[in-house]
């Protein structure tokens, strides 16, 4: 059947590209030219930051005569912004390794055929991702005031686990209903124990999945802002200090400050991607 | 039916510990935290105390009173603004992305969704440092000769959150409308090339029509992320950009009437699960036809 369609387009075609190609070429000319704006609109603001990093700034001018590491070096001395690092990766880690044991436990839980409440309990993992953060946020703030938690370094872990909680279950989910039910069925007969099972067997499987939504949820982590903003308590995190720094205006270390985190989030961002989506990864590496 | 267990012990704390993370760890951080709130929305505040009575007074205040209506809709008109505007720069992007194979498309993708993972906040900076009286934009408009002096039109107003807002969701529109372009089969526009129509009458009659439902939920994916966000209206709003999120900030924050605030949350969730299943519904309309 496709033969003889192909035979007969072969032809036409041709011709009528050849009638046609002003359109097209302004059509294809248009879809680059808006691609392009895009790219500038979304990289183009990054650039500015970054470049001024390297200048000095006085009076709110940048002096363009000489380019200097000096912003670097006085972030160096800046005991807030490497108190708000330490916090962050704190933060960040804490919650990547409870949202990974958390959300593996929840997968397994849900694949498993005695599962109960499957749809309700899905549906409530994902209400912090659904709904905007700042209602998330609000929530927990009012939750802890109300059973008389004070606000810490460990209300920004739960808000941080409980926000990407969907994504690394999602994440591992999907691979775990991939496998297949007979490699299970296979350990049990050969004598094995659920255990063993699940550290022979299914381990070996998530482990790629479980690091990509490692990675995916650190870098949330890393940038979560709205969250970390209402329950936090004296300690900031990185963005939270980014946020009150740029309230108060443009200085050279803001500029230092977030070229060394874009660089940071693009890198984990990078490595994400080549995790989550090995096959075309793969398929683009060829 | 599977074998019996030597460890029974062991895999008795696994199934003990699977359990408590698909139940604990939800309903007690994520539904507590969440019912509690609504319950919130319901009581009052007197001089400076929550009284725990259930009342309907904050909703019927926000209906009532002529301050919270007016940015509540002028919100989401901002919102379905934004909406538009990265459907509009999207959808050539995710056409232009259509036409691209292997490598190249891979890496055109992943540049386009880099930026989602980069801090938010410093987006927000970047884009301001851009927009202010100071930034690139007046000082090119000025180098241009089109205007005299900085003009504050794109700086603490709604006109900067509009613009903060789309740049920053622009990657959010584009991979919706990409995969609904992605599911329409070749044989579609080739069918519609051989039977005479042009390119033109071949994307507006076939390839368009099909990808709407990829429009539909890339709008609500959009509106729902731009009526939550507090952080871009607080950053280049200024006075006149006052929007919905910061009012609900403001009710925790200075005037401390925090089931008022939740009342008004309450409102927002609402909002947000209209746009959701206003896209969700659009998606399915469009495919069954």
């Amino acid at each position: 059947m496709t033969a003889p369609t192909t035979a007969h387009a072969t032809p036409v075609r041709p011709a009528r590209r050849v009638l046609e190609s002003p359109m097209k070429r302004i059509g294809t000319a248009l879809l680059v030219a808006v691609t392009g704006l895009v790219f500038v609109l979304l990289y183009g603001p990054l650039l500015v930051p970054i470049t001024s990093s390297f200048f000095t700034v006085s009076h709110g001018a940048v002096d363009w005569s000489q380019p200097t590491a000096d912003a670097y070096a006085a972030l160096t001395r800046n005991e807030s912004v490497l108190a708000a690092l330490r916090t962050t990766l704190i933060v960040g880690v804490s919650a990547v390794v409870l949202s990974v044991v958390i959300a593996t436990g929840l997968a397994l839980y849900v694949a498993s055929p005695e599962a109960k409440g499957r749809r309700f309990l899905q549906f409530v993992i994902f209400l912090p991702f659904l709904m905007p953060p700042i209602i998330t946020g609000l929530a927990l703030l009012i939750f802890f005031r109300e059973i008389n938690f004070e606000r810490s370094i460990l209300t920004v872990i739960i808000g941080h686990t409980v926000f990407v909680l969907a994504l690394v279950y999602r994440t591992i989910l999907v691979r775990l209903q991939s496998l297949s039910g007979s490699l299970v069925e296979a350990s049990y007969d050969l004598g094995a124990s659920r255990w063993q099972t699940f550290r022979l067997v299914l381990l070996p499987n998530l482990r790629g999945a479980m690091a990509g939504g490692a990675i995916l949820a650190f870098a949330l982590s890393f940038d979560e802002t709205m969250i970390t903003l209402l329950v936090t308590g004296t300690q900031s995190t990185l963005p939270v200090r980014l946020w009150a720094m740029m309230r108060l205006g443009f200085t050279p270390d803001i500029n230092a400050l977030v070229t060394l985190v874009l660089l940071f989030t693009t890198a984990l961002c990078l490595v994400a991607v080549r995790f989550v989506a090995p096959v075309q990864a793969a398929a683009g590496g060829d | 039916m599977s074998a019996p267990d030597p460890l029974a012990g062991r895999s008795r704390a696994a199934a003990w510990f699977a359990t408590f993370a698909a139940y604990v760890v939800p309903l007690g951080f994520i539904l507590a935290p969440m019912t509690l709130f609504l319950a919130y929305s319901f009581f009052s505040v007197d001089h400076g105390d929550i009284v725990f009575s259930p009342t309907l007074a904050n909703y019927v205040r926000f209906f009532t009173d002529p301050v919270f209506q007016p940015i509540f809709w002028r919100t989401c008109l901002l919102c379905l603004s934004v909406a538009v505007l990265c459907v509009v720069f999207a959808y050539p992007v995710a056409l232009f992305l259509t036409g691209l194979k292997g490598r190249q498309r891979h890496a055109v993708l992943v540049l386009l969704l880099v930026p989602l993972l980069m801090s938010y906040v410093i987006k927000i900076y970047a884009v301001r440092s851009i927009l202010g009286g100071n930034g690139l934009l007046n000082r090119t408009l000025m180098a241009l000769g089109l205007i005299d002096e900085p003009s504050m039109l794109f700086v603490f107003n709604l006109n900067a959150v509009l613009l903060t807002l789309t740049v920053l969701l622009i990657p959010f529109a584009i991979l919706p409308i990409f995969l609904s372009l992605e599911t329409i089969p070749k044989a579609l526009r080739h069918a519609s090339a051989d039977l005479g129509a042009s390119d033109l009458q071949t994307f507006l009659r076939v390839t368009l029509p099909l990808s709407l439902p990829g429009v539909a939920s890339a709008m609500s994916f959009v509106f729902v992320l731009a009526i939550g966000d507090f952080l871009t209206p607080q950053m280049v709003g200024g006075q006149s950009g006052f929007t919905f999120g910061r009012i609900i900030y403001s009710q925790f924050g200075t005037a401390f009437n925090w089931p008022f605030g939740a009342a008004l949350s309450v409102i927002l969730a609402a909002a947000v699960i209209c746009a959701i299943a206003l896209g969700g519904w659009a998606g399915t309309r469009r495919q069954t036809q």
